[in-house]
């Protein structure tokens, strides 16, 4: 058995920085990933990281343009926590080396992202996440940590409310190990491949929700589920909001600008929630192009301002798309983006259960509320990776050790091994390919009644057939069709919840637009969705929201 | 939007050193559109004809790095090759794992190696006593230093460039391209203050044996253009410490032999580069070669106009100033 | 047609029976060749190294030269193909060239970038064209396996030579069928050589060049010919050292590129200088009936 003080899961922004914080703060720590940190997702992140560093701009402009953003759901002294450590933390990634883009004064450049009141979004051309997640690995690279690198989690063992470790298995061999730790930080990311049609990586597939849900950690807001107005057409690979922020412009099949109805005053750069629908929209009610889609006009901006700042776009839309952006209309529609539920933390990134954190997408604070602003995802990992990172150094300081015994690792293996064992059973990519169909279909961006039931019947339905699961590949090495396995289980139960929760809530709110109730309703649901694991499926409580200056207004752009 | 399908015979590299005695190739008939990426291929090939097929992939846009392998014998991003020009030129596609790296099943590699390489760089900020990092605020820098970056910041350390490395196939001393691109990156940067030590320590650190082949340009999907940056620390190690051994050497001694002539002493080049120990050991290849070749030893004609090479050798070499 | 004859270092020294070929075979097909004394080093990729700017500079004085005269430049090395070639390119960069052209102002030279670099397997294959010379083989190679060797400066960086596809390159391939002789594909045809760290690490140097060679043997070539005469002194000078490294025994008789050409236009062994190389051609060129087989 491994040993350790803290154990970060998830090596992206958010597990890198609490790693570092937790190293930093003298503990024997280390970071167990399914994926070498620089293949993180975190490094797909294209657009910026929000800091209201300009002489014209305000932290509390920031702070009113998320809670706004939020619909009014994020918890406000989080937010202004958030916003205040911004300038900080951009400093702190450049003296750490992130390679940002500069103006001709030798300062950060900005630029305008969507919701909010001033460009105000550094960017390292549109790499901003592969930018920083090399600064940050090379600055963590210099301090001493144990790093499981292509680790599969299984569990998070709890016991007496308490945390303490977890099991995982090496890729390479297939063997599985207790990790006992005093804390452990979950910063796995989102789920995103809950849905098919997703900007996120195949990796997003909310291991550790799925596993700190299983042990106990009530999940927090997951019906909000956010579409990124501009993904690629077929591939869904994003297009940064960038693209709008240096001018891009979204066109129907009649060649009209069409948000100048849908956001008179801020047109292309509404928030993410009010454009998605819009395209949704023109789509559904005909103006989409043949095969249902809407066009994102770059061309008007020029070769060289398009080839400098929007470079892998330009890639993206060659490779993936035989469309070039600087002559050609790119064909665009949304697609799932981001989750802003997650596990409930608090402001220190600490769960409900003693010597559980989570950090990043995998965790709500909730800063986002019902729709995260473009910019703001970057600088929460890092924010709150750190804060995750030093509560849970600190909590390990105090705790007394933890162990895992031996029939609990075995206990793993053995239900593992069951589904590489059986003779007969569904594979688990043909469930994958159905829970994603029904997300896509019956869970998208309007939410009607007798949908969100059938999903709730079919993903059910998916449940009790992966219980007989059979992994086909037999392999002790590098066994991914078992990773696929572990995956999907996981994806189902995130699904579960996420239905579960945008049934109950009966209003409209940021991302989550319920057709028969389309107006926000702050008398009933003005209060957080939290949902705790039972044998049953998901048992759904709710909390308060924190409020400090901002009183909810209608959202208009 | 709507493509055509076209048949596309695939063939991929099995390996799974526990239980098999011999790599084999399983070959797969799959019906694509031309622009399908070769990921999405695999993807299919392991969800509807054989889940066993072990590969790297997350992000399928060509940022994370995950999906290098060898492609009809090019290094390169699964994600980002379409199939329909690899069918074109070759009528079906031939998937190996990358090179250099020993393969742990199929098309999954070892890259401990380097990774290790790359550490062994020191990949990390050194603070700059000459020009400290400002308190509390983000530093500047100007238009001229940033282009100095050049492509760099690109890259995402997928490992193709390692892959198609010969000088990293042939010399476990090659710390690789994408290595030497990361260390310019860092050479370069006005934040970081180890530029001297970095640029002495890969001098012996197996800088010049790259064979500037350009095989890590080709085979790079973000265009870093590692063969470029690697050029340019040779340059940069030379003003910074002059010829120190035998590739510098070799440089300088090139450069300045031309100067003479304006064409190249052959035997003279030797002299150059090698110690006397070292040119004893060369004489019996060179009397081998000699025999057949006489004009080894002799002394070539200058050619016309040396004057003005001797000019430019005295704006640009002598009082040379800053490359642009 | 008339080129510019830029023949480099090597083919003027020791490697002189590149230049009897190259003035061979150009004879034998019309092409005429306008020496220019005053052509001087293309730098080779060392000068690049120890001062990539003097080396535009030295290059775009030969540049120049050709461009004066009006002629297109010949060459037949790769690396000399290579370096011209960047010279042309970084030369559309507007602070290289203006720092360039301050310097060959004061040697009264200007560089006026119209002069096309092209190596002699580019005018064989694109201008007088395979076919073509297929048709003016009076002694075909038939029966002939021989492994084309590009050398990497022809082909890559490939933004900047924009010649062929530098991943699937073939005019050498379709040359060397039109000569009557079987082209051999493998991996190393666009490999390196080993060349360049010759003299900085041999044993590497040597073990590549004898890798490079045991592939086209392993793939059935009696022969190799390559368009670049540094190649030529990694895979032939030195093929005694690159057999030791791999262990293994190579005999690989190795062509230039106008030799190949000139045996099967019907030059003589002799007319092409072939009794100068390290390792004998006799055995290719039994294979073509040029020498008897020794009894």
């Amino acid at each position: 058995m491994h040993r350790h003080d803290v154990v970060v899961v998830g090596a992206g922004l958010a597990g890198q920085r609490a790693a570092l914080a937790a190293v930093e703060a003298g503990r024997d720590v280390a970071i167990v990933s399914k994926l070498h940190p620089l293949r993180s997702h975190s490094g797909a992140a294209q657009g910026g990281i929000n800091a209201a560093v300009g002489a014209e701009d305000s932290v509390d402009t920031h702070i009113y343009d998320t809670v706004k953003g939020s619909d009014y759901l994020g918890d406000q002294d989080a937010i202004e926590f958030f916003c205040r450590e911004a300038g900080p933390t951009v400093v702190e990634m450049e003296h750490f080396g992130t390679i940002f883009s500069r103006g001709s004064d030798g300062n950060l450049a900005r630029r305008p992202f969507g919701g909010q009141g001033f460009p105000r979004t550094i960017y390292a051309a549109d790499r901003t996440g592969l930018a920083l997640l090399q600064a940050l690995y090379e600055r963590l690279g210099t301090e001493s940590f144990t790093l499981y690198e292509e680790w599969d989690l299984t569990r998070i063992v709890v016991q007496d409310r308490r945390v303490q470790g977890i099991v995982a298995f090496d890729r390479r061999h297939g063997d599985f190990a207790g990790i006992a730790a005093k804390s452990v930080v979950v910063a796995t990311g989102p789920a995103g491949r809950i849905y098919g049609r997703t900007t996120n990586a195949h990796s997003c597939t909310g291991d550790g929700i799925a596993a700190a849900y299983h042990a106990g950690a009530q999940l927090k807001d997951m019906e909000f589920v956010q579409f990124h107005p501009t993904a690629l057409l077929e591939s869904g690979i994003l297009i940064t909001e960038g693209a709008r922020g240096e001018g891009g412009i979204l066109k129907n099949v009649g060649g009209e600008r069409f948000m100048s109805r849908y956001a008179p005053h801020v047109l292309d750069l509404a928030s993410r929630d009010v454009v998605s629908r819009a395209i949704w929209t023109e789509v559904k009610e005909g103006r989409g192009f043949p095969g249902g889609y809407v066009h994102l006009e770059l061309m008007h901006l020029g070769r060289e301002r398009i080839e400098s700042r929007l470079q892998e776009i330009c890639d993206f839309c060659r490779n993936f798309a035989g469309v070039d952006p600087v002559t050609e209309p790119i064909p665009i529609m949304p697609g799932q983006h981001y989750m802003m539920g997650g596990i409930g933390t608090n402001i220190r990134g600490e769960t409900n259960i003693a010597g559980l954190f989570a950090a990043g997408e995998a965790a709500c604070v909730s800063i986002h509320g019902a729709n995260r602003l473009g910019g703001n995802s970057l600088l929460e990992t890092l924010v709150f990776g750190k804060q995750a990172g030093n509560a849970a150094a600190a909590y390990s300081d105090r705790a007394a050790p933890t162990d895992i015994s031996e029939e609990v690792v075995e206990g793993e293996s053995r239900a593992v091994h069951a589904m590489t064992d059986r003779k007969e059973g569904e594979e688990p990519q043909h469930l994958r390919t159905e829970m994603q169909a029904t997300m896509d279909e019956l869970v998208g961006i309007y939410r009607q009644p007798q949908e969100l039931l059938e999903a709730q019947r079919r993903i059910g339905a998916l449940k009790l057939r992966f219980a007989s699961v059979r992994v086909v590949d037999r392999s002790s090495v590098y066994n991914i069709n078992l990773t696929d396995a572990l995956e999907t289980g996981h994806m189902i139960d995130l699904a579960e919840v996420i239905v579960a929760g945008a049934i109950a809530r009966t209003e409209s709110r940021g991302a989550h637009a319920r057709v028969d109730f389309p107006k926000r309703d702050d008398a009933n649901w003005m209060k957080h969705t939290l949902a705790r694991f039972t044998p049953d499926g998901p048992e759904l409580s709710y909390a308060p929201v924190a409020f400090t200056r901002w009183e909810p207004k209608e959202r208009v752009y | 939007m709507e493509a055509e399908f076209v048949k596309a015979p695939i063939e991929v590299y099995r390996y799974d050193p526990g239980t098999d005695r011999a790599p084999r190739y399983d070959r797969f008939e799959l019906e694509l559109a031309p622009h399908t990426p070769v990921l999405t291929a695999l993807l299919k090939i392991r969800s509807d004809l054989d889940p066993s097929l072990t590969m790297r992939y997350s992000c399928r846009s060509s940022i994370c790095g995950s999906c290098a392998m060898v492609i009809n014998s090019k290094s390169r991003l699964a994600c980002q090759t379409p199939v329909g020009p690899e069918l074109e030129r070759h009528g079906r596609i031939v998937i190996d794992p990358m090179r250099n790296m020993p393969v742990l099943r199929d098309l999954v590699v070892e890259m401990g190696g380097f990774w290790g390489n790359y550490r062994k760089l020191e990949p990390h900020l050194v603070e700059n006593p000459d020009r400290p990092l400002p308190e509390g605020k983000t530093s500047s820098m100007s238009p001229e230093e940033v282009d100095r970056f050049k492509e760099t910041p690109r890259c995402i350390a997928c490992g193709a460039c390692y892959s198609a490395c010969p000088a990293v196939e042939h010399d476990a001393e090659f710390p690789g391209p994408m290595s030497l691109a990361k260390l310019y990156r860092f050479v370069v940067d006005p934040r970081d203050g180890a530029h001297r030590e970095r640029l002495l320590k890969i001098q012996t650190g197996g800088l010049w044996l790259c064979m500037r082949c350009h095989l890590c340009t080709e085979a790079c999907p973000k265009d870093v253009r590692p063969s470029e940056r690697i050029r340019d620390l040779k340059e940069m190690a030379i003003r910074l410490q002059g010829a120190t051994e035998h590739g510098s050497k070799h440089a300088i001694g090139f450069k300045d032999n031309i100067r003479e002539k304006g064409v190249l002493n052959e035997f003279k080049l030797v002299r150059q580069t090698y110690n006397s120990l070292e040119m004893l050991a060369q004489v019996p290849q060179g009397l081998k070669i000699r025999r057949k070749k006489p004009e080894l030893t002799q002394t070539p004609k200058a050619i016309e106009g040396l004057a003005e090479v001797e000019k430019l050798y005295q704006i640009l070499d002598d009082e040379p100033g800053d490359s642009p | 047609m008339k080129l510019a004859y830029y023949p480099g270092c090597v083919a003027q020294e020791s490697g002189k029976e590149l230049d009897l070929a190259t003035r061979w075979v150009c004879r034998a097909l019309g092409i005429e060749l306008v020496d220019f004394p005053n052509f001087s080093c293309c730098g080779s990729g060392f000068i690049d190294e120890a001062n990539s700017i003097l080396n535009v500079a030295m290059n775009a004085r030969n540049l120049a030269i050709a461009e004066r005269a009006g002629l297109e430049l010949l060459t037949v090395c790769s690396t000399c193909q290579g370096m011209l070639t960047l010279a042309n390119r970084r030369l559309e960069e507007p602070a290289v060239k203006a720092k360039v052209d301050s310097a060959l102002t004061q040697i009264g030279v200007q560089y006026r970038g119209t002069t096309p670099v092209r190596h002699l397997l580019q005018v064989l294959t694109e201008t007088v064209g395979a076919e073509a010379i297929r048709k003016r083989v009076r002694r075909p190679l038939t029966g002939l396996k021989v492994g084309a060797f590009y050398g990497c400066h022809l082909l890559r960086p490939a933004a900047e030579m924009r010649s062929e596809s530098a991943e699937d390159p073939h005019s050498f391939e379709d040359l060397i069928s039109a000569l009557g002789a079987t082209p051999v594909m493998y991996r190393g045809r666009v490999m390196c050589c080993g060349f360049p760290i010759l003299f900085v690490k041999e044993a590497t140097a040597n073990r590549i060049a004898g890798h490079q060679i045991e592939d086209a043997k392993a793939h059935g070539a009696h022969a190799m010919a390559t368009p670049c005469p540094l190649c030529h002194i990694s895979l032939d000078s030195f093929q005694n050292q690159a057999a030791k490294s791999v262990g293994q025994e190579l005999d690989m008789p190795i062509f230039h590129l106008p030799q190949l050409v000139g045996l099967a236009l019907g030059a003589t062994p002799e007319e092409l200088g072939l009794p100068r190389h390290l390792v004998s051609t006799d055995s290719a060129l039994q294979r073509i009936g040029q020498v008897a087989v020794p009894t």
